[in-house]
């Protein structure tokens, strides 16, 4: 006897943005920098969009997906880039949660962007910190991360306004 | 098409604003390279000169990461992890400047001129 | 596909410009401060590497400040050496031979100094062991590790003789001794004396601002600026930091340690403190570090407490009148006094087990 697992459009959605998302992820990984959690974080912009098209849930799943999947696939599941990258995807989608309470007109593609590029590379540090070199001259790295994730952030942001922009405007979020 | 939202540029103005700060805070007082701090979690910190030639082995809890000082700079030679993203960050001359090796645990700093001591006593 | 290239384009720009603003700012800042008049002069003098630092004068002055400590630090290698021919071993020969000997003043003054000294330390500052020191092969730049360290007995029959500067009697300026077996090594003691005529130099060079490092051994006098001077104290078993003070003011920083001068031989660390009781280095600590105001203690204190160990430190330090002192025991274990434990700073991560001792 088959077992049909019946799938959601939502499942759809999520799946297809998920591999946007680590495909990009994949790419990204092979550039170099100097501690690992310096990268464009361009994957980003898949959660973005898919934060401001379908909602905070598709957005969620698509973020720690694409940390899961990605590591399994580039090889680093469970090891310390791993958990710094989740310890990243977490702290963003919480960020983004909270974010998406704003009141009024709330934030656009950029601001979710930046927060959550912010947020990410924030817990990614502390986690380095605490788990693995809990020293206080770590902290020299921290201005200078905080500054990639801003411009990252933005840039990021302007990227997923960009997209968001030639995509159907009907299919408005249910956030 | 580019419109921000006034929560957008509230947040980008707030983190641009805090930046300096971060600098301010934990860059603090530089100047020319002088010493080189070398973490180890667990152990106590060695600071070196940047000066002179040495070769230092530094143990973690995956192996031994090998540490080079020579003409004025510093890296890590090679070490037991997978990434070895340390070693890919070639040499460090300036202070401020940082390698880390995660999965082991160490941390090679270079510090600047005011961090240093005026006299070492000994 | 059209992009709105314009607006894209205004965003990005503001955001550059602003962040170069912002880091040019903040560079500029950093580097604007420190075109500062600080002198510093390595010199080998003394019988060891002398680090003289001025701050706040301009070349001139430290070009002759510099030349006049040399030229004294030079005349007092000469004149306390203990060993090589010169005006102290010509005063140990003469002691022995049970003469008198006329002093100089300044020769009277040491002597003087370091009695009290020995006396406040219970005679574990002894300068008066010059014989055992001698035995131990320490009276010279350079001692080979192939000797052994020398027999029982002889050490023995030096260690009952039990020269101490009680044994002296001074006069005025007239010498004299009660036991040939008294020879003078003043040890870390002519250090002492030798910064601090340094340092009375400078200041008759005009210098209020200077630190002068003998070997190790430091005196600092006012400040760096508007910031104090930073004193590193050396790790004893690292080429890293220990520990670190700042100074603003007076204040001597003196260190002895078993890692100094030292010898093994067959895998045991012989060093040049020797014990005067037991007429061996004592193993209690790797190093002791004394900080006090102004000049005068120093190496005798620090000498001091090495013999004493983690056992008898603290009466070292009553006897001496310390309020800041350090021995690091050889299990690593860090001993400080109330008022250097509210001061010292720890470099290294974890900092060391420390134990407060009242004395």
């Amino acid at each position: 006897m088959s077992i049909t697992v019946p799938t959601t459009r939502q499942d759809h959605r999520i799946a297809w943005l998920t591999a946007l998302a680590i495909t990009i992820h994949i790419a990204e990984s092979a550039l170099p920098s100097p501690l690992p959690g310096i990268k464009p974080g361009l994957a980003n912009v898949v959660t973005i969009v898919a934060l401001v098209q379908y909602g905070w849930g598709t957005a969620a799943w698509v973020a720690l997906l694409r940390v899961l999947i990605g590591s399994l696939l580039i090889g680093t599941f469970l090891s310390p880039t791993f958990l710094l990258s989740l310890s990243g995807a977490v702290a963003s989608i919480i960020a983004l949660r909270l974010a998406s309470w704003v009141p009024g007109r709330g934030f656009g593609p950029v601001g979710y962007c930046l927060l959550a590029a912010l947020a990410h590379m924030s817990a990614q540090f502390f986690t380095a910190y605490w788990v693995f070199i809990p020293h206080a001259g770590l902290f020299r790295l921290l201005p200078v991360l905080m500054t990639a994730s801003l411009i990252f952030g933005v840039t990021s942001g302007i990227i997923a306004q960009m997209a968001l922009h030639r995509l159907r405007p009907a299919e408005k979020p249910a956030l | 098409m580019m419109k921000l939202t006034r929560a957008d540029w509230l947040v980008l103005i707030a983190a641009i604003a805090l930046l300096p700060g971060l600098y301010a805070h934990y860059w603090g007082e530089q100047g020319p390279a002088t010493t080189v701090r070398i973490s180890a979690s667990g152990q106590q910190d060695i600071t070196l000169p940047l000066s002179g030639e040495r070769r230092v082995k530094v143990h973690g809890p995956l192996g031994d990461s090998v540490i080079e000082i020579h003409a004025g700079r510093v890296r890590f030679v090679s070490s037991p992890c997978r990434g070895k993203q340390c070693v890919h960050s070639g040499w460090l001359s300036h202070s401020g400047e940082l390698a880390a090796c995660l999965p082991n645990g160490i941390m090679v700093s270079v510090l600047g001129r005011e961090r240093q001591f005026d006299s070492i006593n000994f | 596909m059209s992009f709105d290239i314009l607006c894209r384009q205004r965003t990005l720009y503001f955001l550059v410009k602003w962040s170069l603003a912002v880091c040019i700012a903040l560079n500029l800042g950093a580097c604007s401060r420190d075109a500062e008049p600080v002198h510093q002069e390595q010199i080998l003098v003394f019988g060891t590497l002398v680090d003289i630092t001025l701050w706040g004068v301009n070349d001139d002055k430290a070009q002759q400040a510099t030349a006049a400590v040399i030229s004294t630090l030079n005349k007092l290698h000469h004149r306390w050496h203990a060993w090589e021919p010169g005006p102290l071993t010509e005063i140990n020969a003469r002691l022995a031979r049970g003469e008198t000997v006329t002093l100089d003043p300044d020769q009277v003054e040491v002597i003087r100094g370091a009695r009290e000294l020995s006396r406040q330390s219970g005679d574990l500052f002894n300068p008066a062991i010059g014989r055992l020191i001698g035995l131990w092969g320490f009276h010279s730049d350079d001692r080979p590790s192939t000797i052994p360290p020398p027999a029982p007995q002889a050490i023995q029959q030096l260690v009952a003789q039990h020269p101490t500067m009680e044994d002296l009697h001074l006069d005025g300026n007239k010498l004299r001794s009660d036991n040939p077996a008294l020879q003078f090594d003043f040890g870390a003691y002519v250090k002492s004396y030798g910064v601090d005529r340094a340092i009375d130099q400078l200041r008759r060079h005009g210098v209020a601002n200077a630190i002068v490092n003998a070997g190790g051994d430091l005196r600092a006098i006012g400040s760096r600026g508007d910031r104090p001077w930073r004193i590193g104290i050396r790790d004893p078993r690292g080429p890293g930091i220990l520990a670190s003070v700042e100074i603003r003011g007076d204040e001597s920083v003196f260190t002895s340690g078993d890692y100094e001068r030292f010898f093994v031989y067959q895998g045991k660390r012989y060093h040049h403190i020797i014990d005067p009781r037991s007429g061996y280095p004592p193993d209690g600590a790797m190093s002791a570090t004394v900080i006090y105001p102004g000049g005068g203690v120093g190496g005798g204190a620090s000498t001091a407490l090495m013999v004493a160990g983690p056992k008898d430190w603290l009466k070292v330090v009553r006897g001496m009148h310390l309020k800041q002192a350090m021995l690091v025991a050889a299990d690593r274990k860090v001993y400080l006094t109330p008022v250097l434990a509210k001061r010292i700073h720890f470099e290294v991560d974890p900092p060391p087990t420390v134990i407060i001792g009242q004395p």
